[in-house]
Parts: C-alpha cells; structure tokens; sequence
C-alpha cells in the first residue's frame, strides 16, 4: 500500500470508528457526552501526520478524530467512553478531556478558549528546555470569539514561540451559526495585525492539508513564532426536527453532540456527495471500488476489534 | 551599642524572593511590570534569574496568563507569575478551575507553577479592588493557597513550596508592606508543608489567625501576657481548612478559642474549626471578623479596630 492509499484508509477507519460508537451511541450505550467528529477526518489525519515525536497537540472537546487518529485504534477509546479501566485514560477522563501524552494529546479543554493560553505554555517550556517542537492548538469558529484566542496570539508572537493556532470552522457554534450570533470575523486580517502567517484550507483535501501543515510547521519551529490556520469542516449529522407551525419543513439541527441518529452504519460509510465529506473527497484521488474494498475491509477489522 | 536595624516587611519578602528566583534553573518570572518601573511596587525589585532562565514583563492578558502558566507546568518548566493585585486573578478563575482540574487529573504535569499576587488590604480602593481573601479562589478547585504573614512564613513558604513541583497560590499583604516584620521566632510546631504553625504555648487560651490576620493575634498574645496570662498562639497560613487537631488539642486544655480573619469573605475556612471547636465544648469563643458598615463600597479602610484591652478582660473572666 502506497502512502496516498495509507492516509485513505486513515480516513475510512476515522470515520467508520466513529459510526460504530454512533451506533453504541443510539443504543444508550456510553456513560458519557461525545461530541462525535463525522467530517472532521481529513483535517484530523492530516494534523496527525504532521506530528513530530516531542510535538503537543491540544484537541478541544470535539477530540474523538484526533484521538482515533493518534491512538491508531478503536477499542480504548470507546472502553474510555464505557468508563472502563481498560479505557484510553482508564475512565479517568470521559470523552471531553480524553488525552493520550505519550501520542502527543497533552491537554484537551472541554472549556472554550481554555487551551490557547496552555499551548503557549506548553511552547515556552519547550523554548526553554531547547526543544525544537510545534504546539499545535484546536479551536472552533466558537472558541476564536473568547477573548483568550487574541490574548494567546498575542503572547505567542509577543514571546516568539512556536504554536500552530488551527481553528475548524463550522460555521455553528452549538445550535447557533455564524450569521445568527455575530458579526464575520476575518482571521486572516487578525493574524495579519499580529504580523502572524495566515493559511486558509478547504475542500477536505488530506494531501494538500498535510503538505500546507508540514510547510507551516517547518516554519513555526525554524522561525520561532506562531501561525494561524483557518480550516472548513462542516460537521455532518445534521437533521431536521419534525414540522411545527414555526417551521413547517422542521427546524435545521446541525449536528453539535449525542448521537446522530440519521447516521447508519454502513459498510461504504460516505455520509454526502459533496467535498463537505472527506470521504467523497477522496474519491477524487483514489479510485471509488478501490476506496470502498478498503472499507469492507475495515468494516470487518473493527468490527471483530470490538468485539 | 549599634541599634539594631528593623526590617519591613516587603523589603524582608523581596529578599527571601530574590534569594529563590536566583537559585531555579530554568525559571520564568513574568507578570506585567515585573522588571520594568516599580517592580510591582518593590515586590519584584532586583530580580535576577539564572541564564537558563527569563523575565518577562507580559501583556494585559490575566486569563492567558494563568494558562500560560499551567502549560509551563505541563510542559515540565517552572513559572512564577507575580501580580499587582489578587483581584486581576478573577480574570483567570477559569483557567485555575477547569485547566488545572483536567491537567492534574492527567498526571502528567511535572512541573512548577506558582502564582504570587499581592492582596490589596489597605482598603480605601472603593468599588473595585476589594477582594482580601485569597482563600475564595483556592476553595473553588482546592487550591494550595499560603499567606504570607510573619518572618518565619517568608522564609519556610517560599522555602518548602516556590518552584516545587505543582501549583500553588502565595500571598502576601499590602497592608503590611511598611510595617516592621513580626519575628515571633521558631514555632514551637508547625507542619511541613507550613499550612500552620503554633508561636507560643499556655493554658489560658487559644489564639487562632487566619488570612492575613497574624498581626492581631500576635498583638493580643502579648497583651495577655502584659496582664500575666499565657496564651497559645496559632497562625493558619493555608488558605482552606486543614487538619484542626493541634489546634483542637489546645483548645481543650484552655476551654478558650479567639479567632481572627480579616477577610470580607463570607466564604472562611475559620468557620470549619469554629465548629469543631464549639462541637467538644468551650468556656468562651470570641469571633473577630471584619465587620463590613453600610458604606463598605467607598473608599475606607480594611483594618479591623480591635479593643484589645476588652477581649483581655473577657478572657480574665
């Protein structure tokens, strides 16, 4: 299997992973709240492949991918959600705050905003210490509005230390979208007062995604300073609640937490037909028979990993 | 005869300070002003740190600060982070809650966070700047929180706790930045960890400071031993209730129990050993708190007027 294929597959067994404990989901399963992470793969896998071995990676409560993606299997964490003692954190962390530091997840903040200023920290204490590592650092386009994103870039480049700010942009934050709570922010421009190096990724393009990250990481740790990365993910599971005089087609939920419950297992697992899917993305690389053999493959591996 | 030279209390903290922050490897100090114009009024003043280290005067930014300080701390560093006024902590409430609860569930944060904020207690600051009891913030996620108080604090705190591994909150009083520091001399018992330690020994009563309050209790120790009583005299540096047996043990032997906090707080850890103290019976209790008048909000003092002449009198009975 060639490396192009290896991130394909990456992506498949993300998102299967994640169907499967949707389905333990559905079924009242898990003792704990997860914000499950259906379209965030691309980014996830490409954030993982990025990773060098003395990095920090700092996921927010919607972590599931990047732990999947780390931890490079499915039984932990689910057992972590079951609370179990053989979970990822022996169910001393739930699913909000799950970690694993020997695979670079340090901290993850369960609290908006909370892990800008700690992956500042975290940067320093390795400046320091001589390191020549990257902070990378998760954010929504809900955390980028707490007053700690600013305070952080601000230190960050007030300080010269090498923290990647990466924020997965939604466009929701909870039940509310952009349009409905604020004004736009243009990060670009916020990155740009601070003389901090801005990318913008979209399109769910894992190979174009790790090969802009990898660049950005040289530059952060060689230069010694922060970067910014906006990136657009839509977090699919999203649904309509049924008609009221309000809504006569059903209010549009999109997806924040819980199950999702129009989302099915299934052996072929692409959930839209369009780049909002890194599934379908990849067909764009990779031939679709090629991508769906794999994921039977998977669907059958996970299965008996469960099991 | 040469007269011996007093020291003030800020000048003997800044020393013991610099004695510590000069001795960590790799240390950051930061905080805003911490190298730059007063210093924090004298309380950074002359601070060097090894090569291995830095100082940073920071930007105006409380929340990230105390992050920053975590994350240090998770990254294996040291960080010291002074502060002109404990009130700019609430800004960082967040970060001393939740960040520290997730990281030291983690267990792996191996390194060294302490946070010095200075408690404006002078008063006269009106509406703003008026919290004076440190203890608030430490009992919200069970903080190590000490208070600095007397000659001996300074040196056994920072001593036992600064650039230790972990995270802890050490203060020190604005109200007695010019006043001459109290020697009350080795303790007669203290724990290790210094969350308490006991200045003097007697059998007619048992006196008890908390926060900031030391100087009170001093004070009536030596004016009951002026009308030829011998009190044991207690200081409680630690910021939440600890374990009140020493205490208990004398309280039992004297019947007697005054208790000093010079918090506004409504929310004391003196009020956990008044109730253990009440539960195996007592001759006398007397409570001195800092009574708050109607016109609490505007600028006046945070001093607590004390009839000491009064309590020695009621504790003669």
């Amino acid at each position: 299997m060639n490396q192009k294929e290896k991130i394909a597959e990456e992506i498949i067994r993300l998102r299967i992973s994640q169907m499967i404990v949707n389905e333990e989901y559905k079924a009242k399963r898990l003792k704990v709240s997860v914000h499950l992470a259906l379209g965030h793969e691309a980014i996830a896998v490409a954030v993982s492949e990025t990773l060098e071995k003395d990095d920090n990676l700092l996921p927010t409560h919607r972590n599931i991918a990047y732990n999947l993606a780390r931890a490079g299997k499915l039984r932990p964490i689910l057992d972590e959600y079951l609370l179990k003692p053989t979970g990822l954190n022996a169910g001393h962390s739930g699913s909000m705050n799950l970690l694993n530091p020997e695979r670079n997840i340090i901290y993850t903040s369960s609290i908006l905003g909370n892990q800008f200023p700690v992956a500042v920290g975290l940067a320093m204490a390795g400046k320091i210490a001589g390191k020549k590592n990257v902070t990378i650092v998760m954010a929504g386009d809900g955390s980028i509005e707490e007053g700690a994103f600013y305070e952080s870039m601000l230190m960050a480049q007030s300080l010269r230390v090498p923290v990647i700010f990466l924020a997965e942009n939604n466009e929701w934050s909870m039940s509310t979208r952009i349009d409905q709570r604020r004004c736009s922010i243009d990060v670009s421009l916020l990155a740009k007062s601070l003389d901090i190096r801005y990318a913008y990724l979209e399109g769910n393009d894992p190979y174009k995604y790790i090969e802009a990250l990898k660049d950005l990481r040289k530059f952060s740790v060689e230069s010694s300073v922060p970067v910014c990365v906006e990136v657009k993910v839509a977090t699919l599971g999203e649904r309509r609640l049924p008609s009221s005089p309000e809504f006569p087609e059903g209010e549009f939920i999109n997806y924040h937490s819980g199950p999702a419950p129009e989302v099915d297992l299934s052996e072929w697992p692409m959930i839209k037909q369009s780049d909002d899917d890194p599934i379908f993305a990849l067909t764009k690389h990779i031939e679709k028979s090629v991508l769906e053999e794999d994921a039977r493959r998977q669907f059958t591996a996970l299965q008996k990993e469960i099991a | 005869m040469e007269e011996k030279k007093s020291l003030k209390y800020l000048e003997h903290v800044n020393g013991m300070l610099r004695k510590v922050v000069g001795s960590h490897d790799r240390l950051v100090v930061y905080g805003q002003n911490v190298s730059a114009g007063s210093r924090i009024s004298g309380f950074t003043k002359d601070f060097t740190v090894k090569d291995t280290g830095k100082i940073i005067n920071t930007t105006n930014t409380e929340n990230s600060l105390v992050g920053f300080g975590f994350g240090m701390m998770l990254g294996g560093g040291k960080a010291a982070f002074f502060m002109k006024q404990l009130d700019f902590l609430f800004l960082g409430i967040d970060q001393l809650v939740n960040t520290y609860n997730i990281i030291r569930n983690s267990g792996h944060a191996k390194g060294s966070f302490t946070i010095l904020p200075v408690t404006v207690d002078m008063g006269y600051e009106g509406p703003q700047s008026s919290s004076n009891n440190f203890g608030d913030f430490c009992s919200m996620a069970r903080i190590d929180g000490y208070a600095i108080t007397n000659k001996y604090d300074v040196e056994k705190i920072l001593d036992a706790h600064f650039g230790k591994p972990g995270f802890r909150i050490i203060s020190v009083s604005q109200r007695m930045y010019k006043d001459d520091i109290i020697d009350p001399g080795e303790p007669i018992l203290a724990d290790k960890d210094m969350k308490f330690a006991q200045y003097k020994d007697g059998g007619d009563a048992t006196l008890v400071s908390f926060n900031f309050a030391f100087p009170y209790a001093w004070r009536l120790g030596l004016e009951l031993e002026k009308a030829g009583k011998k009190p044991a005299v207690f200081n409680v540096s630690y910021m939440t209730p600890i374990d009140w047996e020493p205490i208990l043990t004398s309280v039992r032997r004297t019947g007697k129990l005054v208790v000093f906090d010079d918090s506004k707080s409504e929310n004391l850890s003196c009020f956990s050993l008044l109730a253990a103290a009440r539960g195996i019976g007592l001759k006398k209790d007397i409570f001195i708190k800092r009574k708050l008048g109607d016109n609490w909000l505007n600028p006046v003092s945070d001093a607590m007027e004390i009839d000491y002449e009064v309590i020695v009198r009621e504790l003669m009975l």
